[in-house]
């Protein structure tokens, strides 16, 4: 399996190709889905292939094939070239990447408590002691959809410069839907995850269950005690969850090279930053937003990107000043600049392009009663269900799920849906304060055509926002 | 691949298991995306898979394979009983259909001049027809083959053949035009008619204003509502419901839209891209009024969901989860220009990102992208921009007021699920927009 992916390379350099890289991803796992207290189906996951991306005179070839023999790969190889060859007739400029340093290496993230040893009721316990717990609280939740999903991810990369990357990266994620009907009343927690690069130790640490019982608990508390939200304007506590959103929605999309060069226009849209703002001030001095696929753990984690480039953190916000811009290799070209490892593929069949891994709201040197403390009249937003961003990453809403009234420095009674839609500059403008306190929520992010949506962790630190017009 | 899928059912039969459906689908698919007026990547997938389902009392358990060494087949039947043997009951499982079925040829969905056709010419076509400099899309040629064995004899072939187009064109950065075509035979596929579209609404858009906030009257292109009724469309199979995404639940034979509206699925719809001769039990796909005349009347199901709600099959298998082929919407009367024909309404070309507070109750919000209009009596009156729709489905479907005579078929990056669909007005819809 090693020398197919050297194979690949070498047949496609010999075949004319500018540039070529191979990238092979064997996936094995398992799916489990329990709706309402039953089984509903266990998919066993083993999926394998290869993708090849090739550049020929400027244009750009991708083909993909899960058959894995010499001669497949041969004439999958001579698919790549042939498109890259045509797709070149139709470009205005040469596609070229920039320049790096490349490395043969090997890495794996390691289990303490290995799935892959585990039979399949060890893993439906999970799920069952949901349901327990749930039931336990004796709060009517007749709507419950839980699932549990685990893969171990090996890729082997190799491309025509000298890049050889192996990696084996386990994950694992439990998710859940719950709906709660009380008081002839309803409230819904839908796509709750827990999320990890690793083993079930990290789930059994989080205790999704125990997460399960609050958010039940918040939920009929929302029913039974929630008052109407203030309206107008007021302070507001956003927690590591909504900074989570905000920064991958308003801070990471729009920074993504290939939305700001319009490569992704007909897709998940543009961006309203231009590469002269490099240098703009965006936010206050209190917003720093880092991505960093290295932190350890993370359901985004990688060490090397699928162009085979080393990672790193990226700064992309510094005290409120627009630093960096996520790249891979052909718009760090364009830039100038050096990749920063920001190219990803969710599958073999899938080519590498500009994606976050986990965005963060960095710490600040408030901790949390802090904040709350410094609002007379205001909202702290816990948790979001709805939201949304235009195409050009500026126009924003979050609609809080679990929310509480500040009055005086204090927390209060639930409050029923804030609303807060805001342009992406006053968001982060408003900015005053910033927790001590890093916290981080998995998610699946959405780009590409086809669809590829990648595993990503958001979050950071609690942020206190001034002057904020909410609306119910 | 029929010999494929027979050694997999010996084998499953072998070890004793009961229901087993084997779908094994050869896949030939060319993409060609283009940004900037320029070719960004070409590429092509030919793949081979077969997806194994297998039942034992009312157990079920499924995967995927692509290695087709008997070795291989034979590890993965066996591990498959070894997980059953730990799995529990499924005690809503009622089975798979009994066939075997006849099924007869559906228009337009196979045409070999599409496997031959240079799709770089249809792009120029598309980028043509524009009349701008900077476009941005996709192409694709399919050419998919589905080859399914069942237990329940079954063993049924198709084969079919697509190309469409996503075209976005833009007059500068907030002035911005999309439009899509999409067909499984080359005669009917028009990439300039997605071109002209797309160039004509962003050359329209002139300085934008703000939009206000409000209850207005809106007339959706049928790209923009295409969209919505592609991602309601997952809310209308019985799974959906169960598990709590779906505005849907409880409201079989109550009323839910406009007594104008009608809603189907068509499984063997002439041209459609979502077209299949059958389901995954093998079932001949078919048309059904999922919401006639406004009443919700059936949610989508396969074999075992209808026996739970003894309701009628509506060949929308999905084993775990019935899902849609082609959504449809019932034609109506007017002309264009008679939904344009309103004293005031604003005019949403496209949407996006709809996300949900609340599934059950159906309370969402969507985002109009490319040109949005005032429109006063037939009349574009001028561009908005940065607004939202806020509403809820539900009341979005009940505020139908004009559905349009011609539809179109809206397939792309936004509506996974086809949906035939013409312009339709609705009134008093939400709509917000940033407060700062």
């Amino acid at each position: 399996m090693d020398n197919l992916n050297e194979f690949v390379v070498d047949y496609a350099m010999g075949k004319g190709a500018d540039y070529s890289e191979a990238r092979f991803q064997g996936d094995e796992g398992i799916n489990i889905m329990v709706k309402n207290g039953e089984l509903q189906g266990v998919s066993v996951i083993k999926d394998s292939g290869i993708g090849i991306r090739v550049l020929v005179n400027g244009g750009m070839g991708f083909a993909s094939t899960n058959i894995l023999s010499k001669e497949s790969v041969k004439d999958t190889v001579d698919v790549a070239i042939k498109l890259a060859r045509s797709a070149s007739k139709l470009r205005k400029e040469k596609i070229e990447f920039s320049e790096e340093s490349f490395h043969e290496v090997k890495y794996e993230v390691m289990m303490k408590k290995d799935f892959s040893k585990l039979g399949f009721e060890d893993k439906l316990e999970y799920l069952k002691r949901i349901e327990e717990d749930v039931k336990a609280t004796e709060i009517n939740v007749p709507m419950r959809f839980l699932s549990y999903h685990d893969w171990i991810e090996k890729k082997i990369f190799v491309n025509s410069e000298g890049a050889r990357v192996v990696s084996v990266i386990p994950r694992v994620s439990i998710m859940y839907n719950l709906v709660v009907v009380e008081n002839g009343m309803m409230e819904q927690a839908p796509f709750v995850e827990y999320a990890f690069a690793g083993g079930l130790e990290h789930i059994e640490e989080v205790e999704p269950w125990k997460k399960a019982v609050e958010d039940v608990s918040a939920l009929k508390n929302l029913i039974t005690k929630g008052v109407k939200t203030p309206e107008g304007k007021v302070d507001v506590v956003i927690s590591p969850e909504v900074a989570g959103i905000a920064v991958h929605e308003s801070v990471g999309h729009p920074y993504e090279s290939d939305r700001i060069f319009g490569r992704e226009a007909a897709q998940a849209g543009e961006s309203f930053v231009k590469p002269d703002m490099l240098g703009e001030r965006i936010g206050s001095e209190a917003v720093n937003v880092i991505e960093d696929p290295t932190l350890p753990n993370s359901w985004g984690f990688y060490l090397y990107d699928d162009e085979g480039v080393k990672a790193r953190p990226r700064y992309l916000i510094k005290d409120g000043i627009i630093t960096e811009f996520l790249l891979n290799r052909e718009y760090a070209k364009k830039l100038g600049l050096n990749s920063n490892a920001a190219a990803r593929a969710v599958n073999y069949n899938r080519e590498p392009i500009v994606r976050m891994a986990n965005t963060y709201l960095a710490k600040g040197d408030h901790s949390f009663e802090e904040l709350i403390e410094g609002i007379k009249h205001g909202v702290y937003v816990k948790s979001f269900n709805e939201w949304n961003i235009d195409d050009r990453r500026y126009q924003q809403r979050y609609i809080g799920r679990e929310a509480y009234l500040i009055e005086n420095g204090e927390l209060k009674e639930p409050v029923r849906k804030p609303i807060i839609e805001i342009t992406t500059r006053a968001l982060w403008s408003s900015v005053d304060a910033v927790s001590r306190e890093l916290e981080f929520y998995p998610g699946t992010c959405g780009k590409g055509e086809p669809m590829q949506g990648v595993p990503v962790w958001m979050g950071g630190a609690h942020a206190r926002l001034r002057g904020i017009t909410l609306r119910r | 691949m029929f010999e494929i899928n027979e050694k997999l059912m010996n084998l499953g039969k072998k070890m004793g298991f009961g229901d087993m459906v084997i779908i094994s689908t050869l896949n030939d698919r060319k993409q060609v995306r283009f940004a900037n007026g320029e070719i960004t990547i070409a590429k092509r997938w030919l793949e081979k898979k077969t997806e194994i389902f297998v039942e034992k009392d009312k157990r079920v358990v499924s995967t995927e394979i692509s290695n087709y060494e008997e070795k291989h087949m034979e590890e993965v039947m066996q591990n498959l009983n070894k997980l059953m043997s730990s799995v529990e009951k499924k005690e809503d499982y009622y089975g798979i259909a009994e066939g075997p079925f006849k099924y007869g040829e559906i228009e337009e969905t196979f045409d070999k001049k599409i496997l031959d056709t240079d799709p770089i010419e249809h792009i120029e076509a598309a980028i043509n027809a524009t009349k701008l400099d900077r476009v941005a899309g996709v192409l694709y040629i399919d050419h998919p083959q589905i080859y399914l064995s069942t237990s329940n004899s079954v063993e049924a072939k198709d084969e079919g053949t697509g190309i469409e187009i996503s075209v976005r064109a833009f007059k500068d950065d907030l002035a911005s035009g999309h439009s899509t075509n999409s067909s499984r035979v080359l005669s009917k596929f028009k990439p300039e008619d997605a071109g002209e579209k797309a160039g004509e609404i962003a050359r329209m858009v002139e300085k934008p204003t703000l939009g206000e906030s409000g209850k207005f009257d809106v007339i959706f292109d049928p790209m923009a509502i295409g969209n919505l009724l592609s991602m309601m469309g997952r809310f209308t199979s019985a799974m959906a419901v169960e598990a709590g995404f779906s505005f849907l639940m409880g409201k079989l034979r109550k009323k839910v839209a406009s007594e104008n509206f009608t809603f189907r699925d068509i499984g063997n719809l002439p041209n459609g891209y979502g077209t299949r001769k059958f389901d995954d039990e093998g079932v001949p796909t078919k048309s059904t009024d999922i919401i006639e005349n406004g009443t919700l009347k059936t949610y989508l199901l396969n074999t075992s969901y209808a026996k739970k709600y003894n309701m009628e099959n509506t060949a929308n298998s999905g084993i775990i989860m019935p899902r849609p082929w082609n959504l449809y919407v019932e034609p109506g009367e007017h002309e264009e220009v008679e939904i344009f024909d309103v004293p005031r309404a604003i005019y949403v070309t496209n949407v996006w990102y709809t996300r949900f507070q609340n599934y059950v109750s159906g309370d969402f919000s969507t985002i109009p992208r490319d040109g949005i209009f005032l429109v006063e009596h037939g009349e574009i009156k001028g561009a908005i921009k940065n607004i939202r729709i806020s509403d809820n489905m539900q009341r979005l479907l009940m505020g139908i007021d004009a559905i349009g005579k011609d539809l179109r078929q809206v397939h792309w990056w936004e509506a996974e699920i086809p949906v035939f669909v013409p312009y339709i007005r609705v009134k008093d819809v939400g709509i917000t927009r940033a407060t700062q």
